[in-house]
């Protein structure tokens, strides 16, 4: 076990912790829109099928560039590519078939995760310099996050969250009725791909330290939990983006301080135990006070419809 | 037909989903200053009519005018109340917020409202008889409260020509009786109501304009000449709530 003085005097460390929280500061706040548009399993498309990219811009990196491989922006890039085409690949399914909405994102998401194991595993067999340790892209190792991993991560989740900041009247005006919107004269297309640009950097983001498979949990999970909280949008957000640094910070943490375990599924827990917490103790939404209540009324519903009866 | 101004004229409109026609080569004008009943039997193609009209769906043939111009030019003259079961009334906002939601469109991208058109939503709830619910989130509304609100949040636009989509549906008397008011004041007013209505016997009391719909127009022009049991009959053909009613009013 590494005590919290040890852990913040090293200099990996630091990075971890810095490099997660931010990851969850992002993807929690941005997640509140995926949440709200119910979009939390198009998210998990992308999240998945960010893999191939990821891995073949590390091998154009060292093949076709000659130079390292293990290169956030490059990262980014990759992983945004894929995780889009998945997207519409699976929306556009669902437009042109009969087929529905949930099936075409499991094909979607299957068929590029599926590729994305298969570029693993060329990459495991062949002589590529840096490759040690590329298979973390699917449960996550913050222990590798550099200080130019969390500058560029930074920067780009800034520039997601300042989109977000800039267009907040468009996003929550779509958000919530994008038939309003549209009537009002605000081009659907042009919010849209705005919102699509701000949800994808929060995922891909996380690739890295998080992981592929796990880091729809980063996404989804913070906004479910402040949503029990909060009644406002600004006050969901900024609750989301709290309960997503902190998860992650403190997920990053234990997964170091308590041994060599992958990042992601520390995190993805740490994050479910706010999710429990704000389940069952939120003072308005609460599943407890909740089904007392329910309860109660339907209790006292039924004796004034007996009494209604008996009067009669 | 009548020689006055003309709020909005659709031509030759037709809407199909995916193959399937919906509306056929559909035709009319609404006069300035009238209350246009759309009327037709349920899957008549009332809501499409309207969703053509304002380009939230794409129609195969046809255009509509507003005022004389294209939507584009005259959309902030232009207000729509959809029903109020299109959104998620779990969406964490307040009343209040959400009828400011309607001054955004003159604001245009980027600007955020402020105190003015706060105070401007604040006059729309009181229209609307609802002031005391602004600071309530709006999934503690009642089904009659959520379209007041919608109605709320369509006049802080302060439009000219207002399209409505089945205003009076599952509402308490309380709230109806609330809506008719503000729809006299706004005809007072000379604004121009477009209203998707399917409640045939209380169309004479809300419309003095009456198009009936039947996946074509069946007829439209004033009530009086357009609302008629022959008219009827055709548009509703043998259904039974409708013979109930011709044997009953008109």
């Amino acid at each position: 076990m590494v005590d919290p003085i040890e852990f913040f005097g090293n200099h990996t460390f630091r990075m971890v912790f810095f490099g997660t929280t931010v990851i969850g500061l992002v993807a929690g706040a941005l997640g509140s829109f995926a949440y709200l548009r119910k979009q939390s399993l198009i998210s998990d498309v992308i999240a998945h099928s960010a893999l191939p990219g990821a891995l073949l811009a590390f091998l154009t990196a060292v093949v076709v560039l000659g130079v390292s491989g293990r290169n956030m922006l490059g990262l980014i890039v990759g992983a945004v590519t894929t995780g889009t085409l998945a997207a519409l690949f699976a929306n556009s399914i669902a437009a042109r078939t009969k087929i529905r909405i949930d099936t075409a994102m499991a094909i979607s998401l299957t068929v590029f995760f599926g590729a994305g194991m298969i570029v693993l595993r060329i990459i495991a067999n062949g002589p590529f310099p840096g490759k040690g340790g590329i298979e973390d892209y699917l449960f996550g190792n913050a222990s590798v996050i550099t200080i130019a991993d969390l500058a560029t991560s930074t920067a780009v989740g800034a520039l997601a969250l300042i989109l977000m900041l800039v267009f907040w009247k468009e996003f929550t005006l779509r958000t919530f009725d994008p038939v309003h919107s549209t009537v009002l004269g605000f081009r659907a297309s042009v919010i849209d791909t705005l919102m699509f640009t701000t949800i994808v950097i929060a995922i891909v983001i996380g690739v890295q330290a998080v992981g592929v498979v796990l880091m729809i949990a980063v996404v989804v999970t913070p906004p479910a939990a402040a949503r029990q909280w909060t009644s406002t949008l600004p006050g969901m957000v900024a609750l989301s983006g709290a309960f997503g640094a902190i998860g992650s910070g403190v997920g990053a943490y234990l997964s170091i301080a308590v041994g060599n375990i992958p990042t992601g599924p520390v995190i993805v827990l740490t994050l479910f135990v706010i999710f429990l917490v704000s389940l069952l103790a939120s003072p308005r939404r609460s599943v407890i006070t909740t089904t007392l209540r329910r309860a109660r009324a339907r209790e006292s519903l039924r004796r004034e419809l007996l009494t209604e009866t008996t009067d009669r | 037909m009548s020689t006055g101004p003309i709020a909005c004229q659709t031509r030759n409109l037709s809407v199909a989903y995916r193959a399937d026609p919906v509306l056929r080569r559909v035709h009319f004008s609404v006069p300035v200053g009238s209350v246009m009943g759309i009327i037709g039997p349920n899957g008549a193609g009332k809501s499409t009519l309207i969703k053509a009209m304002l380009g939230l769906v794409t129609p195969l043939t046809g255009t509509s005018e507003f005022f004389g111009q294209p939507l584009d030019q005259v959309r902030r003259r232009i207000g729509y109340m959809s029903q109020s079961t299109s959104v998620d009334w779990d969406f964490p906002t307040t009343v209040i917020d959400l009828v400011t939601m309607g001054t955004y469109g003159e604001l245009g991208w980027i600007r955020r409202p402020g105190k003015a058109e706060r105070a401007r939503a604040m006059a729309s709830l009181e229209q609307t008889g609802i002031p005391e619910l602004a600071s309530w989130q709006i999934g503690e509304l009642s089904g009659g409260q959520r379209q007041r609100a919608f109605l709320a949040r369509t006049l802080v636009q302060a439009p000219d020509l207002y399209f409505m989509d089945e205003p009076f549906q599952g509402i308490d008397a309380k709230s109806q009786q609330a809506m008719v008011d503000v729809l006299k004041d706004l005809r007072a007013q000379g604004k121009t109501i477009v209203i998707v209505h399917h409640h045939l016997a209380t169309v004479r009391d809300y419309c003095d304009h009456v198009t009936l719909l039947n996946g074509s127009v069946v007829a439209s022009g004033p009530a009086d000449t357009a609302f008629t049991k022959e008219n009827i009959r055709t548009a509703y053909k043998a259904r039974e709530g409708a013979e109930a009613f011709l044997e009953t009013a008109v």
